[in-house]
């Protein structure tokens, strides 16, 4: 159970902290240049690989700050107002997809298989379902009351569009991470080669 | 592109730039609030006014304060029109039942004063809200933010994300610039008029591969620098930024109070209680 919570948690050192910063700052750039506009307020973008690379390396809750806070610089600086239930919605989402760590997809190590990219897919649909059909709409009636028809549509969009985003673009990423450091520790490709 | 930043990140001159951070974030989240809690304008509109003088007295760059400006009027509208288009009929379920017809497109399409009433009032609320964001984010710069944050007892590593993220978003939009236009010279087109959706999809992935490994190069230099400097080690922070209060501060200071107090009571009495009539209508 301890192990448990200190993989959520990650290690909060400068490293994290720095890493984490630049995620968000990647996210506002990203959904604020990178994206293309689907439906109102909503846009498909590839900032939501942010959470993949940050989650995969940090963990599930620094991968929620970062999406979260990355959300909150987005809008500041894209000036669509605040918007802290869509903030919410995808630090939410961010902390499911960080969850790789969680079923044995540990990228720091260099393993990434098959498996958990099934794994991986399946989650990126619940988690955005969870997120925007649950966590956003009912913070939406409760900060800003009676939309739930817009949102719902946004959430719809958005929800596609980012599962879309997280499948084809986000496997490939973490496929390529894994690989990246699998590089540079020799005892992880014996056992690769081994099998 | 580039100027579609908004961040200042040299301190201004202006009576609202020289407020301390720590007023500044307190008076963005309690506004926030404010705006948040009432769909009613006689409550909104003061505020509206408010934030435009505010506005006019930064002294800010017009031209790139105008494309923002007009951008999200339009998006704004849109998505009125979309309200519009999903429940023509909202406006007697918020202005207390009644349906006067102005304008009949079809049986369905109606436009009666009560949804204009309830779609104009919610316009200016969203531009509120919007206009809030802006001077707050024009009048700050991001260590007086993380210096603010810290003052509402965030964590000051939380502080430290968000002074940090804006101190990079310049830079990382730069990169962002460099890699499209080197794309370009290669020949890969990424105009949005003359490329197909899907190109345009794939573009991006293209342009973010090399951003990502640029971006999150830089994690280890910036981490070793701010460790040999000793961050991390205390458990509380001063800033630099955070200078000493002025007397406009603890004029804020008394509005802020008096604000949150209202807030309180408004939410009391209008949104926890129930109320038969959603929102102020003058002609009901």
């Amino acid at each position: 159970m301890n192990k448990v919570l200190k993989t959520l948690l990650g290690v909060w050192n400068t490293k994290t902290i720095v890493a984490i910063a630049i995620g968000a700052a990647l996210f506002g750039v990203l959904m604020n240049y990178g994206g293309i506009p689907i439906y109102t307020n909503t846009r498909l973008t590839t900032a939501m690989i942010v959470p993949v690379i940050v989650g995969s390396m940090f963990g599930p809750v620094p991968a929620f700050i970062s999406c979260s806070v990355g959300n909150v610089i987005a809008d500041l600086i894209g000036g669509w107002g605040l918007w802290f239930d869509w903030s919410v919605g995808n630090g939410v989402l961010g902390f499911i997809i960080g969850l790789l760590p969680l079923y044995g997809a540990k990228i720091n190590e260099g393993i990434f298989k098959p498996v958990h990219a099934v794994i991986y897919a399946i989650v990126c649909v619940i988690g955005n379902a969870l997120a925007f059909g649950v966590i956003t709409p009912l913070l939406t009636v409760a900060f800003y009351g009676g939309e739930l028809t817009i949102t719902f549509l946004q959430a719809f969009a958005g929800g596609i569009a980012n599962t879309a985003v997280l499948v084809i673009v986000g496997i490939p990423i973490l496929y390529a991470l894994a690989r990246r450091s699998a590089r540079g520790s020799n005892l992880v490709m014996e056992e690769e080669k081994e099998e | 592109m580039e100027n579609r930043l908004l961040i200042n990140l040299v301190p201004g001159d202006t009576f609202l730039h020289r407020l301390t951070g720590k007023t500044k974030v307190r008076t963005f989240i309690i506004l926030l609030v404010y705006i948040i809690m009432s769909f009613d304008i006689r409550l909104i509109m003061p505020l509206l006014i408010l934030t435009i003088i505010g506005l006019v007295s930064l002294k800010t760059n017009w031209k790139r304060v105008k494309y923002f400006i007009i951008v999200i009027a339009a998006v704004n509208l849109l998505n009125i029109v979309l309200f519009w288009l999903a429940d023509p009929d909202i406006g007697s379920y918020w202005c207390g039942g009644g349906n006067t017809v102005l304008l009949s497109l079809t049986g369905r399409l109606f436009l009666s004063a009560e949804t204009l009433w309830y779609l104009s009032v919610r316009f200016i609320k969203m531009i509120t809200s919007f206009m809030v964001s802006l001077v707050f984010i024009l009048s700050i710069t991001p260590s007086e933010m993380a210096a603010g944050l810290y003052s509402i007892k965030v964590p000051y590593k939380i502080c430290t994300i968000f002074s940090i993220a804006f101190r990079y978003i310049p830079d990382i939009a730069r990169d962002f610039n460099n890699i499209k236009v080197s794309l370009q010279t290669r020949g890969v087109e990424l105009d949005p008029k003359k490329a197909s959706l899907m190109s345009r999809i794939k573009q991006n992935v293209l342009i973010l591969v090399p951003l990502i490994i640029t971006s999150f190069d830089r994690v280890g230099n910036i981490s070793n620098a701010m460790d040999l400097r000793g961050f991390g080690r205390g458990k509380t922070r001063t800033y630099y930024s955070e200078h000493e209060e002025l007397k406009a501060d603890k004029v804020f200071k008394a509005i802020h109070i008096i604000l949150l107090l209202f807030c309180a009571y408004w939410i009391i009495t209008q949104n926890i209680m129930p109320q038969t009539i959603k929102m102020w209508y003058p002609f009901a």
